[in-house]
């Protein structure tokens, strides 16, 4: 995302940079093509750094709330989840393990979750409301839309394109809208085992296509 | 027929588990090294799926965001003692994974005792998986404090249970939880913890319940409290 900062580009002191919990770290400008390690920040977020919390939100406040907001639909309730995900960022920085993973994916990880999560719950609480009958699965159109789904990003609409159907709907209803793996099978007529196993050939296949280090 | 948990691996990383199943694959996580180096690459690939559907969020979010961290308190880091982490006589993923540190500070001398540390291990988290993965696994969770659990998965066809302790209360004057199992009144030590952690139990035909004391550490022979706690088996 873009954002206008009175100080432009914005990086963490070095690690080695001395260091004192009593004044906030300072946050040197970087030329503009230097990448900002999120792990980093995190450490800093972590001891409490508001301005590198602002830089981690700018980084990636647009992923989770278009994520949030692809999964739940609802701007409002999208800013809402946005919201609770940067506050658990803010509090839990410090149980960020870098050994399990970049801190992008911890973050769309933490993202992706409640947004699924969010989505179950209303959709429970209007299934009590509605008596809606799962079992029906979803309408013919909401599938279509699922897998017709428009990405921006080209390479990954493009790496979507080189699953087969089965393996494409299974990802889309799974990730993008929240289905268990059980209500993927029920909805495509699908047995669960087939479904794991596409979604397993299916994650597979995106991740070698998006050339993501194992 | 057992569940296949590997086969839970993908959907977990698109987060199509259901609460229970996310549950029961996580401690499977934490015994399964190969899962989770898998697992590193599939939450990378969900991680690009969620980054394509990027959209800018309403100005206001940044501004009531920097607005709330200013007066949210954080959590401290966590810096367990180790010897607080070891707490569990068996099965202690952590603690093993320190006692393969300890192999090369102790040398040749200390080797012979840690691997089969690192061999007990192996086998505990084994049995560990195959409760989880049992068909007939069962689930009860008992809550401590205000975070605190322990949950018990058994599995009468491997007559074996699992007990995950989580955040319990903290004791002081160095005592510890204390595990036991319970037939015809009486008590068997299973192990003991500070805190949190994983022990698998075996050997529960004819068992009545568990129980949970509290002890001096290093435990007692038999319980020298009333239980803090009991689950049926």
């Amino acid at each position: 995302m873009t954002r206008d900062k009175t100080s432009g580009r914005e990086q963490p002191v070095s690690q080695n940079a001395p260091q004192s919990s009593a004044s906030p770290l300072r946050l040197a400008p970087a030329a503009p093509d230097t990448p900002v390690d999120l792990g980093d920040l995190l450490l800093l977020v972590a001891r409490g750094d508001e301005a590198a919390f602002a830089a981690v939100y700018d980084a990636l406040g647009a992923s989770v709330y278009g994520l949030a907001r692809r999964v739940v639909r609802d701007p409002s309730r999208a800013e809402e989840i946005s919201q609770e995900v940067f506050i658990q960022v803010w509090k839990s920085a410090a149980r960020f393990d870098p050994a399990r993973g970049n801190a992008k994916s911890w973050i769309l990880t933490l993202a992706h979750r409640r947004a699924v999560d969010a989505v179950r719950h209303d959709q429970a609480a209007t299934n009590r409301e509605n008596k809606y009958d799962w079992s029906n699965g979803p309408d013919f159109d909401e599938v279509e839309e699922a897998v017709t789904i428009s990405l921006e990003h080209e390479q990954v609409r493009r790496c979507l394109d080189g699953l087969t159907e089965l393996q494409r709907e299974a990802v889309n209803l799974a990730y993008y809208q929240g289905y268990t793996y059980a209500e993927v099978a029920e909805s495509l007529g699908a047995n669960t085992a087939t479904v794991k196993t596409r979604m397993r050939d299916g994650i597979v296949r995106l991740r070698d296509c998006m050339g993501v280090e194992a | 027929m057992t569940t296949d948990l590997h086969s839970l691996l993908a959907p977990y990383a698109l987060n199509a588990l259901d609460s229970w199943e996310r549950e029961r694959f996580e401690i499977h996580l934490e015994q399964c090294a190969d899962c989770r180096a898998e697992l590193a690459g599939f939450v990378g690939t969900a991680a690009r799926l969620g980054d394509a559907a990027h959209q800018a969020p309403p100005a206001e979010l940044r501004d009531r965001l920097m607005a709330a961290v200013a007066t949210t308190p954080q959590e401290r880091p966590v810096v367990t003692a180790l010897a607080q982490r070891g707490g569990l006589r068996r099965a202690l993923p952590r603690l093993a994974v320190a006692a393969a540190f300890l192999v090369g500070a102790v040398g040749v001398g200390g080797y012979v005792t840690e691997r089969n540390q690192a061999d007990n291990y192996r086998a505990d988290s084994q049995a560990i998986t195959s409760v989880l993965a049992a068909p007939d696994a069962d689930t009860a969770v008992k809550t401590f404090g205000k975070a605190g659990r322990v949950r018990m998965i058994s599995s009468a066809s491997k007559d074996s249970a699992v007990i995950v302790a989580s955040d319990l209360p903290s004791l002081t004057h160095s005592r510890v939880y204390q595990v036991w199992l319970v037939k015809d009144d009486s008590p068997a030590s299973q192990g003991t913890f500070s805190r949190s952690g994983t022990m698998i139990m075996k050997g529960l035909h004819g068992v009545d319940h568990v129980a949970i004391t509290v002890e001096p550490k290093g435990g007692s022979k038999q319980p020298t409290t009333a239980p803090i706690s009991t689950i049926a088996v």
